[in-house]
């Protein structure tokens, strides 16, 4: 799984994902809503800026608090494909990875890039390269199960592949 | 019942690799393996968009309408369950309905699903459970591991197994006891106060020595619903004799308990004085340590709403300590304060003990066992209120108005909060 696109917006520690649509917003799944609300309290017109395959870069353990499932529903829907962390709160990474959707870890991202930094990412290999720079981070390989679950499009789908139309 | 010894026999094992080996089938794991594990019990919460979403998929994708172990699953109704409307009924009929097709467990109304699993006899040393939520770790006051795996929660219910790796074991060595109108909350925001939000991040925390035999089985239940906000996968207390004797009174079910060995490799070992520990106030916001702060600190902070529930309070210790405050006095006339017990056992021992009566003609209200207020279904908050609260949560709009603020304290540090009209030491009533 190789990633390229820019820095979309980079979070600071102990980010609660549900401040993206707001904690008022996290019982609805009205993806045009979403859309509306996303990033709303950061910045004006976020959404309008973002590229299909442009990362989320954040400090450590984003995802911290309850994370909901709407957050990363709209940044997917908008076109983001992926975010790379100082680190994850663990819950956040499991359900993301389940969705489908490659987190990287990567100690010392979020001091070194900076919005709009254009980042390739070679997931399954821990690897981000600043495009402009060249510069190479290394984070943490993914387990190889969220390897498995990424590739598949998300656990549903691994598991639907298993039990319902084994190959 | 006899206790055993856990049947693993294994060196070197943390009591998290006894417990996922033995629910692995394999004679022992290490931290960072992974494993495909059988979870004793798969526990969910009727919620929308989580266990009709489930049935759904379990049905109609998967074509699975009979469970291989129907006792393996535990459905809990105790959410959306206090307005008493029809929608609310139908909301639960899918679930209910599925239950008894199924021969799933469904347990209906007994008070928040957290704490009743253990009244129920769901939650036995040496065993492992899932569940969507992670506040489940809380059941770790009795040696079992609990682990919240949000949407992942799909594998376990379509093939009575998880995937997962291993977490490695910060020990934490318990000393002392804590000091008068200091509790388990207190412990659990000092964790983060001290170590970070990800202080133990990707960990399970294991609690033991001389220290936790003096916390109650609540206070323990407290630490371990609340530990995923110390960046921890799960929490689990050293049986004693005090789990012992409990386990004893609510199931047949043999044991096996899972201790760690003397010679287990721990990620970190961290000595903790429970009477260096004071009262602490979260600010509205995060749980985080930057919020957290002394209750000398707010003290005079104007609140106006007080809370005294959920999966991380509202059992027994905590009503006892806020009527024990609250008796002979009167809740401030500009505070309207709840109690939500968290169990219908809770309440019915609590109304034994008279302490719905103190609490009552103090002018607090006492509520029926749910969850509904701590995500601000019952009693919401209204734009511009300040409420103080033992909830798990204090993001904005997590109990009403997303204008409201949430301040999280102990049960006593909102009791006197609730005497004072604002943010109130309990040491000083």
């Amino acid at each position: 799984v190789i990633l390229e696109g820019r820095a979309a917006w980079v979070y600071g520690d102990d980010f609660d994902v549900d401040e993206i649509v707001g904690v008022e917003n996290i019982r609805t799944f009205d993806i045009d809503h979403l859309r509306s609300v996303c990033m709303q309290s950061f910045t004006e017109g976020f959404v309008e800026t973002i590229h299909p395959g442009d990362l989320l870069v954040a400090g450590r353990n984003f995802g911290y608090g309850h994370p909901h499932d709407q957050p990363m529903l709209v940044m997917r829907e908008i076109g983001i494909a992926g975010v790379v962390a100082e680190s994850f709160a663990p819950l956040f990474a499991r359900t993301e990875i389940f969705n489908g959707f490659p987190l990287l870890a990567c100690p010392g991202v979020s001091s070194v890039v900076r919005r709009w930094a254009r980042l390739r990412v070679d997931w399954e290999e821990g690897r981000v390269t600043l495009v402009s720079s060249g510069q190479t981070l290394e984070g943490l390989r993914p387990a190889p199960e969220a390897v498995k679950q990424v590739r598949a499009g998300g656990g549903k789908n691994l598991l639907l592949q298993k039990l319902v139309s084994p190959s | 019942v006899a206790t055993v010894a856990c049947d693993i026999a294994t060196v070197g094992a943390t009591a998290t690799e006894k417990i996922l080996a033995r629910a692995s089938g394999l004679p022992s794991v290490k931290a960072g393996e992974s494993v495909q594990a059988t979870p004793d019990r798969i526990m969910v919460y009727d919620f929308p968009g989580f266990v009709d979403v489930l049935i759904h998929q379990l049905e109609d994708e998967f074509g699975i309408h009979q469970l291989t172990t129907p006792d393996r699953y535990v459905v809990f109704i105790d959410h959306l369950v206090t307005n008493g409307t029809a929608e609310e009924s139908d909301l639960h009929r899918v679930t209910r309905e599925w239950a008894a097709r199924t021969g799933a467990n469904l347990i209906d109304n007994e008070g928040i699903g957290h704490h009743v699993a253990a009244e129920l006899g769901y939650a036995l040393p040496g065993t492992f459970v899932v569940h969507f939520d992670a506040h489940v770790a809380g059941l770790g006051a009795f040696g079992t591991l609990g682990i919240g795996v949000h949407r992942q929660i799909l594998e376990p219910w379509v093939t009575e197994t998880i995937g997962l790796t291993v977490p490695g074991t910060v020990r934490i060595d318990l000393t002392g006891a804590l000091a008068p109108h200091v509790d388990a909350r207190d412990l659990l925001h000092t964790l983060i106060w001290r170590h970070g939000a990800d202080g133990f991040l990707n960990h399970v925390v294991e609690f033991g020595g001389p220290g936790a035999s003096s916390l109650g089985l609540g206070e323990r239940q407290a630490v371990g619903g609340m530990i995923m906000f110390t960046g921890a996968m799960s929490a689990l207390f050293e049986a004693d004799d005090l789990v012992r004797t409990y386990i004893r009174s609510v199931s047949d079910a043999p044991i096996s308990e899972a201790v760690s060995d003397a010679d287990a490799t721990y990620v970190d070992r961290i000595a903790v004085d429970l009477s260096t520990i004071e009262p602490l106030v979260v600010r509205p916001g995060s749980t985080n340590g930057a919020h957290t702060d002394s209750v000398t600190a707010v003290a005079g902070t104007q609140v106006s709403k007080g809370y005294i529930g959920s999966c991380a309070s509202g059992r027994i210790e905590d009503i006892r300590a806020a009527a024990g405050l609250l008796a002979g006095h009167r809740v401030h006339p500009s505070f309207a304060l709840t109690v939500v017990p968290t169990s219908n056992r809770i309440r019915h021992q609590a109304e034994r003990e008279g302490l719905i009566e103190i609490l009552e003609r103090a002018g607090a209200t006492v509520a029926g066992s749910s969850c509904d207020q701590c995500f601000g279904y019952a009693r919401p908050l209204a734009e511009g209120e300040v409420c103080i609260s033992t909830g798990t949560l204090n993001v904005r709009g997590r109990m009403g108005s997303p204008r409201s603020d949430i301040y999280m304290a102990s049960a006593e540090t909102v009791a006197a909060s609730a005497i004072a009209g604002r943010i109130a030491d309990p040491r000083q009533l």
